[in-house]
């Protein structure tokens, strides 16, 4: 045997047809994903696709996908963006932060904060 | 009118939302501590893989070879409640990944600048990125052991700080301690609203 084993570099490609950029519009690192229910699941999906729409039956943000999948961020969200065409997630639109980020939530967040 | 209130699940999945605080400073400073102390789950550890193109080429004159870098990115979680949960992104160490930082940087609520008194000077281009950017932070001044217990009023005068942004004393790998940082912060980001 010579060289590094290829196999991880060689399945990551596979999984996005080597590409690096999700398709559609860009979504956040913690964008939340939601599995589209009801949808019809395709009968081929690769047992990445079937990991994510089971994951995401609660919604569930990017980070935490990747962190599931053990895999990197960039390669989620490719696989994210491929589900979304698909119609079998939905993924949340960028916000100003003005707009996601209100006083109410502020409070909550302290009081969590401190009653860890 | 007491119609939403009635529903909390309906409500939560609803306005389902993940908050960002990063973790910053020089590298070996107490990020990934951090995060580990205060995360409900063990610090999560995912990876971009980046072309050299987006890299950026340090010296590969005569290097032909492809070359794949990963950034490794730890990050932590705290739920508040079902559908609301804090995420705490440790930064990447490197300046050549500031890329990076525009990304974990966009709507997040506020930072936490690490420092360490030995090496004052490595957590500058972290306080600068900030600024520049209006978004709030705090100065977590980590009290290593054997390290000299500074005066907070000198670290804020060494790092030139705006008198408003908070400097505090913290242990990072207590989890009391990292619980007062964060409030702070906190606390400070919401006099910003």
């Amino acid at each position: 045997m010579t060289g590094e084993d290829p196999g991880p570099l060689i399945r990551l490609f596979g999984l996005t047809g080597g590409r690096a950029r999700p398709q559609g519009e860009a979504f956040d690192l913690v964008a939340i994903v939601t599995t589209v229910s009801g949808s019809y699941e395709p009968a081929d999906l690769i047992p990445e696709h079937r990991a994510v729409l089971s994951v995401c039956r609660r919604p569930t943000p990017v980070a935490d996908v990747a962190a599931h999948l053990r895999l990197p961020l960039n390669v989620t969200r490719v696989i994210l963006g491929d589900l979304r065409r698909e119609g079998l997630v939905t993924i949340e639109r960028p916000r100003p932060v003005a707009q996601t980020i209100d006083e109410r939530i502020y409070r909550e967040v302290l009081h969590g904060l401190r009653s860890l | 009118m007491d119609y939403a209130a009635s529903e909390p699940g309906a409500t939560a999945v609803a306005s389902a939302l993940a908050i960002k605080i990063l973790i910053a400073g020089g590298f070996g400073v107490g990020k990934t501590t951090m995060v580990g102390t205060i995360s409900e789950i063990r610090p999560l550890h995912t990876e971009e893989l980046l072309s050299e193109r987006s890299v950026g080429v340090d010296d590969t004159s005569g290097v032909e070879a492809k070359t794949t870098t990963t950034v490794a990115l730890d990050f932590g979680r705290i739920t508040i409640r079902e559908g609301l949960w804090l995420y705490l992104f440790g930064t990447p160490g490197q300046d050549r990944f500031w890329f990076m930082w525009d990304e974990l940087a966009l709507g997040a609520l506020g930072a936490v600048v690490l420092a360490d008194t030995r090496r004052l000077q490595d957590c500058f281009p972290a306080v600068d990125y900030f600024e520049q950017r209006g978004i709030p932070f705090v100065v977590g001044v980590n009290c290593f052991d054997g390290a000299r217990r500074y005066d907070p009023a000198k670290v804020r005068r060494a790092l030139g700080l705006n008198e408003t942004i908070p400097v505090v004393l913290c242990d990072v790998r207590e989890r009391e301690s990292v619980k007062h940082v964060l409030t702070t912060l906190v606390t400070y980001a919401v006099e910003g609203v």
